[in-house]
């Protein structure tokens, strides 16, 4: 019997043990399995190479088998229940678990607040999508292909060239065609797109790929920088109960001409002194390209837009140190906030 | 990027204090993140003059030196002459030399602002006192020389103030300079300085020099002819200037003022040549190139330069001894055939000054910003330079700049023009005239300026302004280096944020009194929450991307999620295809952190590729609500009924009841695809029939790849579905009976094959045919050991509309729904 020969012999012996097995793995362990390694030394030294291949070779096709024999005991094992039944046989009414133990996500419980507060001043809320194309992210909204500024939004793309969105402004093109016909029928365009966006950048305690913003549109035939200050300084004083004084600073973002980053001083209820400034949103005029492009004559109408993160609002207001638990799905930590 | 106030100070007067004008440039201009006063950290450093140096004996290396500080510093020991001793190390240090001493008791410059800088003392060195120390030009921070001191100019006085002389009682700015990408001009302090004049309300004059865009230099002797330029492609390059120079081997040091405000700007002095071109560079944002020009010729002998593409497969060295490989996007500067510099990014090593260089070639250009934009990221270069041309900057710069640079360089090395200056022009861009009104400008900012502040914020900036009195129509164009002004709003943006925007009044829109309504979609899934929340479930949100190994832990399958093909982590390779993994991947970190019994639930978007596009051709979006719940500990009964239960609370507090189907098939669905069929169920609206999705336990597979605890399940299903269903639910009402109502139970003994729902349907059924209000619910499900029977008792509760039932009446009711019940399972009634 040549060396082969019987390597081919456990192999079919160890092949049907397996398929007829209820502890499969147990072929590894069987002396004819073993013997084979014992063999080694009684070859010739040239020969031992291939012998050693051989061997390995079988092992790979034994745990495959094993792997297989195994799901399909495990398979068998699984028993059918009646999912029509309210509770299992020789069981007892279920009931929830503690309602003192349930939590609210705090990222979702601020979105309701902010979206509730832009609903009574009027806007319409629409939640923004998750994964979108150049034109939307980019196109629409005055970025020309190879545009440095779409350096700073460090967007993800996937391999048939979608873009998870870097901003809620995605939505703004959608927003602007939507309303066109009420503009045109006398009305006004008032419009937030909450939600989730991307950012290809590494995580650490104030940095994340994922976050959530606020975008807001608001196009009429007279509207102005002015009105837009005014709005934001409204919402944020709703939103913190309280007077606050504003501060700008201009800033460059294609999709709005002027542009500024708008700042509110820090209020009493977060620990806030006077002179002590959080920077809150970038904001500015629509761009008259982006009103264009969605068939909007800005000879006509005017618009404003702004858009900010939700997350900096909830850390504020809990003093939430790391950024990274908001998507970790810490028990610890989101059962802190208890309704 | 650094701004020099003091530089600043050059080409504009500022009075106002540091934090005043940081403040206004803040608010008019560009964030600035840090103000850095410079004049702090050298104000110790003390001008002095080496009167004697001679070696320290028995060292090979010191000196002992005497320095004569003009009797400036107090409190030190001085000999008869009142001189200072101090030891110093540097080989360089000779008699006669004005030096940087740092008296006892001074920090060390490059120390300031440590933790613990480094404080100078008098001490003896081999048993000679030493008073302090002369400085190198690292120990002062300037740069990173440190061969031997730093030899100041000498034309000084001994005791001079170091931070006057050398106009270091400056402070710095750290500008943030990404909002800054549209506009090229304040890359250079001149265009810097205009917006500071401008936004403090003073009107700015650019230097003659520059305002002038000729390229004149006079009369030129010339020795040479020019060289030959041209650009393969206007859109690479819109001009290319180039002007030859006799002598300047790159020997020669620049003026060491010069050096220090290189520095203090983040740019290492390297000789007369290069600080020349990047001097011109930081004043005026127009980088420039420099070439041995003998080499050039050794390429081309009739020196033909040639802006073109990089050619495939072309490969160039450049001067940081690096080989590159050429893309078409890349553009050279080539003379002859041979590619001589990356345009805009790096000089080659085939033309570099060095020296043997005789005559150099300095070129001044421009070229197209996206094509330098990918080579900077194709090649990693992000010199001042490539950051400077990808801002854009204007062609009619370089001629100004060029003939400066020339001045300059024949000022520091005596070099002589000996060609004229050669160039191609292509591309000239005319400025537009932009055409707005005042009315325009007040009504879009909803400010109240007034012609003449109009006309004088824009003038400021050196725009030229036309103002028609008859039509009110403004006509202003902007100077050459203003690229970044196309339109009216352009001209708005300037006169709202030179005066300021936060001198406009807040006001809140005029609207209808039209009422919004939330979402309706929103409105459900607060409600959703809501209810979870009240079923002691706690909401997640995990990220919307995950690793390819949860897709196949899920038993999902890799080419039905969106791959997203730059992401910085593995963790972040593909768009999920349900909740479901998600929630599976935080349970056993969880129970790790010793939480036995809890329910997770998120509500957000899943993109399973199989669900395709929109018409507006983006993926279709599900939205999804998925819980699991679990428990360490064992429990009575397979989890998938706990599961069930919390689904039915959902159902109830959304006022739907929810129907469960057994699957009879594993089914090719990503969101059922972790779930094990044989134990899950299909959820619909029992009203509507709408499919909503799956609840039940995971495979085992799944549960061992998660490390789940035994006691698991959950749901998934779609939320949009729900709300379709809720919001055709309506509320049948039938009136209250005056009747007591009667209950009875009875107990089925089937088959263990008969469903619950079988027998409740079949129940519910008969009851239908009743003319009378009722309703069933569960009593017990019993199954005894090793048992092929089970046991269900139901209670069924009857109303009558019009009477009290009489017992008699009731057990003909109650047979006939168990004959109904027993023609169809053969139930035994017991």
């Amino acid at each position: 019997m040549t060396v082969m020969q019987s390597i081919e012999d456990v192999r079919t012996i160890l092949l049907s043990y397996i398929e007829s097995s209820d502890t499969p793995r147990d072929a590894l362990k069987r002396a004819e399995f073993k013997q084979l390694y014992g063999m080694v030394s009684t070859l010739p030294v040239q020969e031992r190479a291939a012998y050693g291949r051989r061997v390995n070779d079988l092992r790979g096709e034994l745990e495959v088998a094993i792997a297989t024999r195994e799901s399909a005991i495990e398979d068998a094992s699984v028993q059918s229940i009646d999912v029509t039944a309210p509770w299992d046989v020789n069981s007892v009414p279920l009931s929830l678990l503690p309602t003192e133990q349930g939590t609210q996500h705090p990222l979702t419980r601020e979105l309701e607040n902010v979206v509730d507060i832009f609903t009574r001043m009027g806007f319409e809320a629409i939640e923004s999508r998750q994964i979108d194309d150049d034109f939307h992210m980019f196109g629409a909204l005055n970025f020309p292909e190879n545009h440095p500024a779409r350096d700073g939004y460090d967007t993800f793309r996937t391999e048939e060239g979608f873009i998870p969105p870097a901003h809620t402004s995605t939505m703004q093109h959608r927003i602007l065609k939507d309303g066109k016909a009420k503009l045109e029928a006398g009305g006004q365009i008032a419009a937030v797109s909450y939600g989730r966006v991307f950012r290809n950048e590494d995580v650490d305690a104030t940095h994340e790929h994922t976050f959530y913003q606020c975008e807001g549109v608001f196009v009429s035939e007279s509207a102005t920088l002015g009105e837009m200050l005014g709005t934001l300084r409204a919402f944020f004083e709703e939103y913190y109960g309280q007077s606050l004084k504003i501060k700008t600073q201009p800033a460059y973002f294609p999709f709005v001409e002027p542009g500024l980053e708008f700042a509110i001083e820090k209020p009493a209820a977060l620990g806030g002194k006077p002179g002590e400034w959080l920077e809150m949103l970038g904001c500015g005029m629509i761009h008259p390209e982006v009103l264009r492009a969605a068939g909007i004559d800005p000879i006509v109408y005017r618009g404003f837009a702004w858009g900010g993160g939700i997350e900096r609002l909830v850390m504020l207001k809990y003093n939430i140190e790391d950024l990274r638990h908001f998507e970790s799905g810490k028990l610890a930590f989101l059962r802190k906030f208890v309704s | 990027m650094i701004i020099s106030t003091n530089w600043l100070k050059k080409f504009t007067d500022i009075d106002m204090p540091i934090d005043e004008l940081a403040t206004l440039i803040g608010a008019r201009l560009v964030e600035i993140e840090e103000v850095i006063d410079l004049g702090a950290k050298y104000k110790d450093v003390v001008i002095a003059k080496v009167i004697e140096c001679g070696p320290l004996e028995g060292s090979d290396h010191l000196n002992v030196t005497k320095l004569d500080d003009g009797g400036s510093v107090k409190d030190v020991e001085r000999d008869e002459n009142g001189f200072v001793q101090v030891v110093c190390g540097a080989p360089n240090v000779r008699a006669g030399q004005f030096i940087a001493w740092l008296p006892p008791r001074a920090i060390v410059p490059n120390t300031y602002g440590d933790a613990e800088p480094f404080v100078l003392g008098a001490r003896k060195l081999r048993g000679v006192m030493s008073n302090g120390m002369i400085a190198s030009a690292r120990e002062l921070d300037l740069f990173d020389e440190h061969e031997g001191i730093l030899v100041l100019d000498d034309d000084l006085n001994p005791g001079d103030s170091f931070v006057k002389v050398y106009e270091l009682d400056d402070y710095l700015l750290d500008i943030e300079n990404k909002s800054l990408t549209h506009r090229p001009d304040t890359f250079g302090i001149i265009g810097f300085a205009r917006e500071v004049a401008a936004i403090s309300g003073k009107a700015f004059k650019t230097p003659k020099w520059l305002a002038d865009v000729t390229t004149d230099f006079g009369k030129v002797k010339t020795e040479i002819i020019a060289p030959k330029i041209s650009i393969e492609n206007p859109e690479l390059s819109a001009r290319f200037e180039a002007v030859v120079l006799r002598g300047g081997d790159g020997s020669q040091q620049s003026p060491l003022l010069i050096q220090t405000y290189l520095a203090r700007v983040g740019m290492r002095p390297i000789n007369a040549l290069v600080d020349a071109t990047n001097y011109l560079m930081m004043s005026t944002g127009q980088p420039m190139g420099i070439y041995d020009y003998d080499k050039v010729l050794t390429l081309s002998a009739d020196a033909t330069i040639c802006v073109r593409s990089g050619r495939a497969g072309e490969k160039l060295g450049l001067l940081d001894g690096r080989t590159i490989e050429l893309a078409p996007e890349d553009i050279v500067v080539a003379a002859g055939e041979t590619a001589i510099g990356l345009a805009g990014a790096m000089g080659a090593a085939n033309t570099v000054v060095d020296a043997t260089t005789k005559n150099i070639m300095i070129e001044a250009a421009t070229f197209n910003l996206y094509n330098l934009r990918s080579t900077q990221m194709r090649h990693g270069i992000f010199s001042e330079a490539i950051t400077r041309f990808t801002k854009g900057q204007p062609a009619p710069l370089t001629a100004p700049v060029l003939a400066d640079v020339v001045h300059l360089i024949s000022e520091w090395t005596g070099a002589v023009q000996i060609s004229e200056v050669a160039e191609a022009y292509p591309k000239k861009s005319e400025t537009p005239v932009i055409h707005t009104t005042i009315e325009a400008i007040n009504n879009t900012l909803g400010s109240e300026f007034t012609v003449d502040e109009i006309m004088t914020t824009l003038q400021n900036v050196e725009f030229h302004t036309d103002m028609n009195k008859k039509t009110g129509e403004l006509a202003v164009v902007a100077p050459y280096w203003r690229g970044d002004i196309h339109i009216a709003e352009d001209i708005i943006e300037e006169v709202g944020r030179l005066n300021g925007f936060d001198s406009i009044a807040p006001k809140l829109p005029l609207r209808d009194f039209t009422a919004v309504s939330p979402s309706d979609f929103d409105e459900l899934r607060a409600k959703l929450r809501t209810a979870l929340v009240r079923a002691g479930a706690n909401e997640v949100l995990t990220y919307s991307f995950i690793h390819g190994d949860i897709l196949q832990k899920s038993g999902q399958k890799l080419e039905n999620s969106y791959r997203i093909t730059n992401s910085i982590s593995p963790d972040l390779q593909y768009y999920r295809q349900s909740l479901t993994p998600s929630l599976l991947n935080v349970i056993h970190p969880n129970v790790k952190q010793g939480y036995d019994n809890f329910a997770v639930f998120e509500l957000n978007k899943s993109h399973p590729k199989s669900q395709g596009l929109t018409v507006e051709d983006v993926p279709r979006e599900l939205d999804m609500l998925a819980l699991t719940v679990t428990n360490k500990k064992a429990q009575l009964g397979s989890p998938y009924y706990q599961a069930r239960k919390m689904l039915d609370y959902v159902g109830e507090s959304l006022g739907l009841d929810f129907a469960y189907e057994a699957i009879l098939s594993e089914e090719e669905d990503p969101t059922a695809a972790p779930f094990e069929y044989r134990r899950s169920a299909t959820v619909r609206d029992g009203a509507t029939g709408i499919s909503l999705g799956i609840v039940g336990e995971y495979k085992k597979s799944v549960a061992r790849a998660f490390k789940l605890p035994s006691y698991s399940a959950g749901f998934e299903v779609e939320s949009r579905a729900l709300f379709e269903a809720a919001q055709k639910q309506a509320v049948s009402y039938v009136p209250l009976s005056r009747y007591p109502s009667v209950e009875r139970d009875i107990c089925f003994q089937v088959a263990d094959t008969i469903h619950y729902g079988q027998i409740i349907e079949l129940a519910e059924t008969a009851l239908a045919e009743m003319d009378l209000q009722s309703g069933v619910s569960p009593i017990d499900i019993y199954q005894p050991e090793n048992g092929t029977t089970k046991n269900i008792t139901i209670r069924i509760k009857l109303t009558a509309n019009d009477r009290t039932l009489t017992g008699d009446e009731v057990s003909g009711l109650v047979q006939k729904i168990a004959d109904g019940v027993i023609a169809t399972t053969q139930a035994i009634v017991i």
